[in-house]
């Protein structure tokens, strides 16, 4: 493997660089923290009970306020008006104006708030004939409504209506049903600002930092290695994610935008994972030639059937929803096997993985130290050439391991502080969950630009072995360290021989 | 109104049973001693205002539910929802209820304490009550973003729990400008209040012998429940007849009524339109003046 920029670059530079991306880093957690709102907020609207006066057939919508529009609405259900005018339950409508009043103005939807999602509360008077729970209410759970993923008009109307069939039994046995309550979880727009101008910002740096990294590789004599082009993939999924499509929206009408940024990131996930088996792969200092995808293909075969898993899974609720947004693969149980059968073969997927990456980690520790054991009977060339891969391959797992580090704990704290979020809405004006995406995103960006940077071949001459000689030398040295693998190297010795 | 409606479910079968006017849940004036039943009309009274307004807000009706900016990030443009959404409707309807509904009682004497602390039990009863929910809508639904609301529970719960804060009431002194425990005559140092516990200045008058409005006398002419065939009575009022009449000198009398009601229903979820008015027999229990 040829030198690269991390080994060249004096300590000064290096302790330089880190600095200087570690305040980057800073400085996205700050940006979500004090700058953005958090990323999404609810409206809890409650249904107006709306009387239809006309034919079942009818085709009529319902507004529930308003001058001349507002519709002839009643208070509850068990008004003495409902007795005396008889009201049915088919004539009753619920009707809800998303988003809602406020300081007696109807508020408009921002294009910027990007996705509305809705659940259903149902409010069911209890009925001494059910006795689930006692009380005057039942503990109903959430009922998920519909989900758009662009937000591209002002206002939304919905009406809903439970019709009673008492000859095919549809809707007779659901209780005393007093009232509907719909919220809606959308994206805030302040939140959408600040994550547009980071991609916007983020988008050309990378893809800079790529091309200067790509040709680096051409200038090259050798044709580019595995590694090699496996981080340049990273870097395209990474720019593939940076890609701020979101301006898109304010203009053109993207139901889509939800599936295709939760693909972007999935890319980038699988890619990632990708790159750090074969990273490991190419440190692990045997005598095995790797550099050729064919050697990992148990592992990427992990990486990718996981992926594909969720992608299916994907397709099925928030695919299917482009075309019917009330759509849930939740809710039959046929689905609800599909979906969890899915979600359960990419937890095994990914359990996989994670097994084959420790062994593979292990297995270059294991090396690692026997190596250590016999440099300093090696020759200078060969001593220098393993010390540059044990320094490349420790630099990045400590920065690989800190990124991780930093994602779980921080998703730790934001969990946390949304919980507790009633008790101390006051006190803390810090939004742990903006924080935490801006700040992940923020981080895999300052990763990847740092391996990109660092990784790259490096263009001052070094001395350095030619292949052939590397590989007869490795096969030589490596039945010198341990008792376990001499069987192993004798083996390979033989059959270079 | 909501919160009298619930005081009186709650003191059915009591000697006191809330036969009050709405007024009285906000102001003074027109009960002298302010006793344990009045600490729990204040709090059940802020609760109710509280619980109303919220419900209002969700559906757009209330003109005066503003979008408040709290929890919209230091930097972020302020008034605009666009750019850090709505506060929760519950934190408006707390607003209201602390801030609207409290001109009439202000001052800094013992009554204007009692009133503030028993509201505040009210109001913090209330949001107790209230469920937080959360619903995850991350990367393909998954739990990277979680959105967590309030939702209130039926004013039923609240009403519980404050019927149960009105029997461990705790009489309080107003001693140097705050709320204290037991009694400033004896030379014993005074605890201050515990802030969910409901609190009284002075006893109970004896309901039994309070004039109402209509004329009656104490208990005069209210029912009470009895152990029966065919009724079954919740433990606690297994003697209600007892206390509420005999203990205040009135007989018990059984009558015999006809009542219409609604029967053979057909059950939908809504509006039973399909009921028949129907005519019942019912065995009632009054408390009766003796001749």
């Amino acid at each position: 493997m040829a030198g690269v920029v991390l080994e060249t670059l004096s300590w000064k530079k290096l302790i330089a660089l880190g600095i200087l991306l570690l305040l980057l880093l800073l400085s996205f957690f700050l940006i979500g923290g004090l700058v953005a709102p958090n990323p999404s907020n609810v409206m809890v609207v409650l249904g107006t009970k709306c009387l239809r006066k006309g034919s079942h057939m009818q085709e009529e919508w319902f507004i529930p306020f308003g001058g001349n529009e507002k519709c002839d609405s009643i208070n509850s259900v068990d008004e003495d008006r409902v007795y005396d005018e008889g009201i049915s339950a088919n004539q009753i409508v619920f009707s809800f104006w998303l988003p809602y009043m406020r300081d007696g103005k109807q508020l408009d939807f921002s294009r910027w708030q990007q996705m509305l999602l809705t659940v259903m509360q149902l409010d069911i008077q209890y009925d001494p004939k059910f006795p689930m729970v006692k009380g005057n209410q039942y503990n109903c759970s959430l009922l998920a409504f519909f989900e758009l993923g662009s937000l591209h008009y002002d206002y939304y109307l919905i009406n809903v209506r439970v019709p009673v069939e008492p000859y095919k039994g549809i809707n007779m046995e659901i209780g005393s049903l007093m009232d509907i309550w719909v919220i809606g979880i959308h994206q805030n727009g302040g939140f959408t600002k600040v994550w547009v101008s980071i991609k916007t910002a983020m988008f050309p740096i990378v893809l800079a930092v790529l091309i200067w990294f790509w040709r680096r590789i051409m200038m090259l004599t050798r044709p580019p290695n595995l590694l090699e082009r496996t981080l340049f993939s990273l870097g395209i999924a990474m720019s593939l994610l940076n890609l701020p499509l979101e301006w898109l929206t304010l203009a053109v009408d993207m139901p889509f935008m939800l599936m295709i940024n939760d693909i972007r990131q999935g890319i980038f996930y699988a890619m990632l994972l990708c790159f750090w088996i074969i990273f490991a792969g190419e440190h692990i200092m045997d005598q095995v030639e790797r550099n050729r995808l064919k050697h990992y293909w148990k592992h990427l075969a992990a990486v990718i059937f996981g992926c594909s898993c969720l992608f299916i899974f994907e397709l099925s609720e928030r695919g299917v929803r482009l075309t019917n947004p009330f759509f849930s693969i939740w809710i039959t149980d046929v689905g609800t096997k599909l979906a969890l059968s899915f979600i359960i073969l990419a937890g095994i997927a990914a359990c996989s993985y994670f097994l084959f990456l420790c062994y593979m980690i292990f297995q270059v520790f294991r090396n690692i130290s026997a190596k250590r054991t016999t440099l300093p009977s090696m020759s200078s060339a060969r001593r220098k050439f393993y010390l540059g891969v044990i320094y490349r391959f420790k630099f990045l797992m400590i920065s690989t391991l800190f990124c991780a580090a930093l994602t779980v704990c921080f998703f730790i704290i934001s969990q946390l502080n949304e919980g507790q979020w009633k008790f101390m809405d006051q006190d803390l004006n810090l939004e742990y969950t903006s924080a935490f995406f801006t700040g992940v995103f923020g981080m895999w960006n300052v990763y990847v630009i740092g391996l990109l940077c660092m990784y790259a071949p490096s263009h001052k001459n070094k001395p350095m072995e030619t292949d052939e000689t590397s590989n007869e030398e490795e096969v030589q040295l490596t039945h010198l360290p341990s008792e376990t693998s001499s069987v192993q190297a004798f083996a390979a010795k033989a059959a270079a021989d | 109104m909501k919160a009298l409606e619930e005081c009186q479910y709650q003191f059915e079968w009591d000697l006191w049973n809330c036969s009050e006017t709405p007024a009285s849940l906000f102001s003074m004036s027109n009960r002298i001693k302010a006793d344990r039943e009045l600490a729990f009309l204040h709090a059940i009274g802020s609760a109710g205002v509280m619980y109303v307004v919220t419900k209002n807000c969700s559906q757009g009706i209330q003109e005066a539910c503003s979008c408040d900016v709290s929890r919209n990030g230091l930097l972020g443009k302020g008034s605009d929802w666009k750019w850090g959404g709505c506060s929760d409707n519950i934190d408006f309807g707390e607003y209201i209820s602390r801030h609207v509904f409290s001109t009439t009682d202000t001052g800094r004497d013992a009554h204007a304490a009692m009133t503030t602390h028993n509201k505040q039990v009210g109001i913090q009863t209330l949001q107790v009550t209230a469920v937080l929910i959360c619903k995850c809508h991350g990367v393909s639904g998954s739990c990277t973003i979680r959105t967590c609301w309030r939702q209130l529970a039926d004013f039923r719960v609240p009403g519980n729990i404050l019927k149960k804060k009105y029997k461990k009431a705790q009489r309080v002194n107003f001693y140097n400008g705050e709320l204290r425990r037991g009694n400033s005559v004896r030379n014993v140092p005074l605890s201050l209040v515990s802030k969910s516990s409901l609190v009284y200045l002075s006893d109970s008058p004896n309901y039994c012998k309070i004039r109402h409005v209509n004329g009656m006398i104490g208990t005069q002419g209210r029912q009470c429940i009895k152990q029966e065939k065919g009724i079954s009575v919740p433990k606690e009022h297994k003697k209600n007849c007892e206390r509420l009449c005999r203990d205040c000198g009135f007989q018990i009398r059984r009558e015999t009524l006809q009542e219409m009601s609604k029967c053979s229903c057909k059950f939908r979820w809504c509006c039973t339109v399909t009921c028949r008015d129907c005519l019942k027999t019912v065995t009632k229990n009054f408390c009766h003046k003796e001749d």
